[in-house]
């Protein structure tokens, strides 16, 4: 009896343990966010994934940002002092950076004490980007445009010597030389990738680096695993008082998020940043309904019809209209198959197999159903569009022709028959994906549809992979004959979608389809050194044309995301370009409004 | 009849009376209602099998046949799923999945089992018996699952034997009960006089085991390979469930899968078709089993 006692009496503890967790945050600000995704590594040089992402630009600092609620998007300085001043060739760019901001406190630094961010630091983290030995994955972002740094990885990296196009003239001062214009630099100094790191940091912990970020950004990780991140605010950050018409505020279609009350006032708004990576969309659903476990997710496809009252404009049904907000947001990215180029039904030496071959794809193209595609797993939220071009992105040509997403089976069965392929002489389709239910019925899908142009069922095969990393790896070295995939943009410009496409980039590089079109790369290089302008973003649509024309992919859709969160948070999420940059803005709120950081008790002497 | 044979044969039956244990076995099954009923909804699924395998009904469970999610109706008795295709259909073709992932692991589980079961249990004691013991151990110890994902990985280098992957595990891992079974029998079966005299007569070794012991322990095995054939079939549902199985083709485990995500827009069709018709079969094949276990069973088939 009294051991049953003991036992009762150390159980009642052990809930009391768990409780106590609670009570640790119990009067903090805590907002509990959640991601469909957990990042693998928290490191800036492998930020690949909008997960490591979303975690990366909160830990570290960036020199430029994306202003929170402008639509197009917009850069603002961040780290850096001010937007960058620009040589008359495009070709030099001077960043002065902030002054007094520094790392968080880690033992890594002497003392344990942060030390100031330098313009070391931004050149020592773009140059790990060059060093085999930290696994890179955003080195395409600079190389062979800022001057000298193929040459500084030829010679082996040396983070003491360094190459021409990273100057550093002061402490807080920055000079890029480019090889050529790129009009686009300022995007990848707003990318995870360029993520400021400490060398100390890197130095001391070496591959733990990505499970203990280090860095100047407005938060701090606390704690990191593959179910939940927890971030704390950096106190010693920059929190200047949130200046919503500089953010780009828009009343009439931000102001029902209620985050006026913002305006003015200084942030942290919470003192506890909670994010659960929850993969299974249903899981996710019922943690978010289930009391304040999490208070962001996105509505499942399965249950849209469920939650939602209406679609266009989305709005939800009256019973969660009372207790969530909501919010739709097309992607910055797009849904396509590309043909690999390289098989035996892409490009061919002989022009009468060429253009044989091209009718085959262009039949494949027609027989291919986007609008269904759209109801069956976007439930008709999807934006369907001709080409490479998504809608997302400024260049996006709204009147363009459909033609190229406009189901014509008979058209296709007519294009295959002219031109004498027939069911024996049709090649055989590998469809290579990741192993997992949606995907496969994308596979069946798209098998019933070629099937129906003509193809037997036993010439579309399915090959799954473990992992998208294998999947992905067979595309680089160009082993399978479709690639269907998702591409989010990095940057909102139609080149970073054009690039997909462009000859030198061919596999093992992100042109998967080995498309190499002479005249497309042409444009392409002379688009590269434009600023946004009418004559570049026509020199885009004709190579947008050219995909069309040359049946190279069955192009496209982007996704539309429904975000939904409770009603006692202050914000407006963004799942793409924006990403993590949004999390310093958010806010709660109870029945007396915003929640604010209690004043400090004086202390009595 | 004499008085004598009354006695031994009270009501009547000596002239009809089964000799072999195969005969008195299938009297007495006969006489199981279970068993009649469950075999007779086995060979209801064996037709249905063969039906698919000869194209005659279910040849259109890749189609898009309808609209999405479409409710029970006369064109689609089990409505369709999330890209329109027929639930009917596909429950229906799935069946045949499992017979032929059941059958050939049936065959060569019990196949493997025989033979190295009548080897370890003939040279019992020997380097041999330790050997094929010490690999029977081995494999018991790997977690199933994890052996199916390690052969699937090994294997997926090679996509024409990829896909056969599930079945190699299976067949891996099932021969072992049957093996150490079969062991046990021939240990008892090689002391028999019989066995003896083989071996006076200078018969090979080979042939001692492979043609006067393996065939006594036919009962066995044919018990054990219906036990394995329903354990096949769930295995398989299970593994098409995770990723790990079916890949070219439909399975009730694929259907259940597919189902994990439509239950929370309240669609079941899927679900419940591929539960309702594999609880069919394991269920008829499980009594079907049991009761052929009773009927050979040498114990109480003279009952």
């Amino acid at each position: 009896m009294r051991l049953l006692l003991l036992l009762l009496v150390s159980l009642l503890a052990a809930c009391g343990n768990e409780q106590g967790e609670d009570s640790d945050t119990a009067g903090l600000r805590v907002y509990h966010h959640s991601s469909d995704g957990a990042p693998t590594s928290l490191d800036p040089v492998q930020a690949a994934t909008l997960y490591a992402n979303l975690i990366v630009v909160n830990a570290y600092d960036t020199l430029y940002s994306y202003k929170y609620l402008e639509r197009p998007y917009a850069l603002k300085p961040n780290l850096a002092a001010a937007m960058p001043e620009v040589s008359g060739d495009g070709l030099t760019y001077t960043i002065k950076l902030k002054r007094g901001v520094h790392f968080i406190d880690d033992p890594a630094f002497d003392g344990g004490k942060g030390r100031e961010v330098t313009t070391a630091d931004v050149v020592y983290s773009i140059l790990r980007h060059f060093d085999p030995e930290t696994r890179p994955q955003g080195a395409w972002l600079w190389q062979g445009r800022v001057a000298g740094l193929e040459e500084w990885k030829a010679a082996g990296p040396d983070y003491d010597r360094l190459p021409d196009g990273l100057e550093i003239v002061d402490d807080y001062t920055l000079r890029i030389h480019l090889l050529q214009p790129y009009p686009q630099l300022l995007y990848t100094l707003a990318m995870g990738y360029s993520g400021v790191v400490p060398r100390e940091a890197v130095e001391a912990y070496g591959r733990e680096f990505g499970l203990r970020p280090v860095g100047s950004g407005p938060f701090r990780v606390v704690r990191y695993d593959t179910e939940k991140l927890i971030f704390e605010p950096n106190l010693n950050w920059r929190w200047e008082p949130v200046d919503l018409a500089a953010e780009g505020f828009d009343p009439a279609t931000q102001g029902f998020t209620g985050i006026e009350v913002l305006d003015g006032q200084r942030p942290p708004f919470v003192d506890r940043f909670e994010i659960s990576f929850i993969k299974e969309s249903a899981a996710r659903w019922n943690s978010f309904t289930k009391g304040n476990e999490i208070q962001y997710a996105g509505v499942p496809v399965e249950l849209v019809d469920r939650v939602l009252a209406s679609k266009d404009p989305v709005s939800l049904a009256p019973e969660y209209e009372a207790l969530y907000q909501v919010r739709s947001d097309i992607e910055a990215g797009f849904v396509y198959s590309a043909f690999n180029m390289d098989m035996e039904f892409g490009t061919d030496p002989d022009p009468q197999q060429n253009e044989r071959n091209r009718a085959l794809r262009c039949a494949m193209i027609k027989g291919f159903d986007w609008e269904r595609r759209n109801d069956s797993f976007y439930v008709n939220l999807g934006k369907v569009f001709p080409g490479v071009i998504p809608p997302v992105v400024p260049e996006y040509d709204p009147d363009a022709s459909v033609d190229s997403v406009t189901r014509d089976v008979a058209g296709a069965r007519q294009l295959l028959a002219a031109n004498g392929w027939t069911p024996e002489t049709l090649p055989t389709m590998v469809y290579g994906t990741v192993g997992s239910v949606r995907s496969r019925q994308f596979y069946e899908q798209f098998r019933a549809w070629m099937m129906e142009i003509g193809f037997p069922r036993e010439k579309i095969v399915l090959r799954e992979f473990a992992t998208f990393g294998d999947l992905n790896k067979r595309w680089r070295e160009s082993q399978l004959p479709l690639i269907s995939a998702g591409w989010g943009l990095d940057y909102p410009d139609a080149e970073n979608t054009l690039q997909l496409f462009y000859g030198p980039n061919k596999a093992p590089g992100s042109n998967s389809s080995n498309y190499n079109n002479p005249e497309y790369d042409a444009l392409f290089e002379q688009a590269a050194v434009m600023l946004p302008s009418p004559e570049r973003t026509k020199i885009y649509r004709r190579m947008n044309q050219m995909v069309i024309d040359d049946c190279v992919a069955i192009t496209g859709l982007s996704r539309t995301r429904i975000s939904v969160w409770h009603r006692e948070v202050l914000m407006y999420p963004d799942t793409s370009i924006v990403g993590g940059f949004f999390f310093p803005f958010v806010a709660l709120q109870d029945e007396k409004g915003l929640r604010l950081a209690p004043e400090p008790t004086p202390e009595v002497n | 009849m004499n008085a004598a044979a009354e006695e031994l044969d009270p009501v009547g039956l000596s002239d009809a009376a089964p000799e072999s244990l195969w005969t008195k076995g299938l009297y007495k099954f006969r006489r199981d209602r279970v068993g009649m009923w469950s075999f007779a909804v086995v060979l209801l699924y064996v037709g249905i099998a063969l039906g698919v395998w000869l194209g005659f009904w279910a040849t259109g469970w890749a189609d898009l046949a309808g609209g999405k999610w479409e409710p029970v109706s006369g064109a689609h008795w089990f409505g369709t799923n999330i890209i329109g295709q027929d639930i009917f259909d596909r429950a229906i073709y799935s069946t045949k999945t499992s017979f032929e992932v059941g059958l050939v692991v049936a065959v060569l589980a019990t196949a493997l089992g025989a033979i190295l079961g009548a080897i370890a249990g003939f040279f019992s004691g020997s380097w041999l018996d330790e050997l094929i013991l010490w690999l029977m151990g081995v494999l018991d110890s790997i977690p199933f699952l994890l052996f199916v994902a390690a052969i699937a990985y090994t294997l997926q280098s090679i996509p024409e034997i990829s896909k056969y992957s599930m079945h190699i595990a299976m067949i891996v891992t099932f021969w072992i009960t049957a093996g150490r079974l079969v062991r046990g029998e021939v240990i008892k079966l090689k002391e028999m006089e019989y066995v003896d005299a083989a071996h006076a007569l200078g018969v090979p070794e080979y042939t001692i085991i492979f043609r006067h012991i393996l065939p006594n322990t036919a009962h066995i095995l044919l018990v054990q390979a219906t036990i394995t054939f329903v354990a096949a079939i769930k295995s398989e549902v299970i593994l098409s469930f995770l990723g790990l199985g079916v890949k070219d083709s439909m399975s009730w485990g694929l259907m259940i899968s597919e189902s994990s995500q439509e239950v929370l827009a309240g669609f079941f069709n899927n679900f419940l078709a591929a539960s309702v018709l594999l609880f069919g079969l394991v269920m008829a094949f499980n009594l079907f089993s049991d009761a052929l276990q009773d009927a050979l069973d040498p114990r109480t088939v003279a009952d």
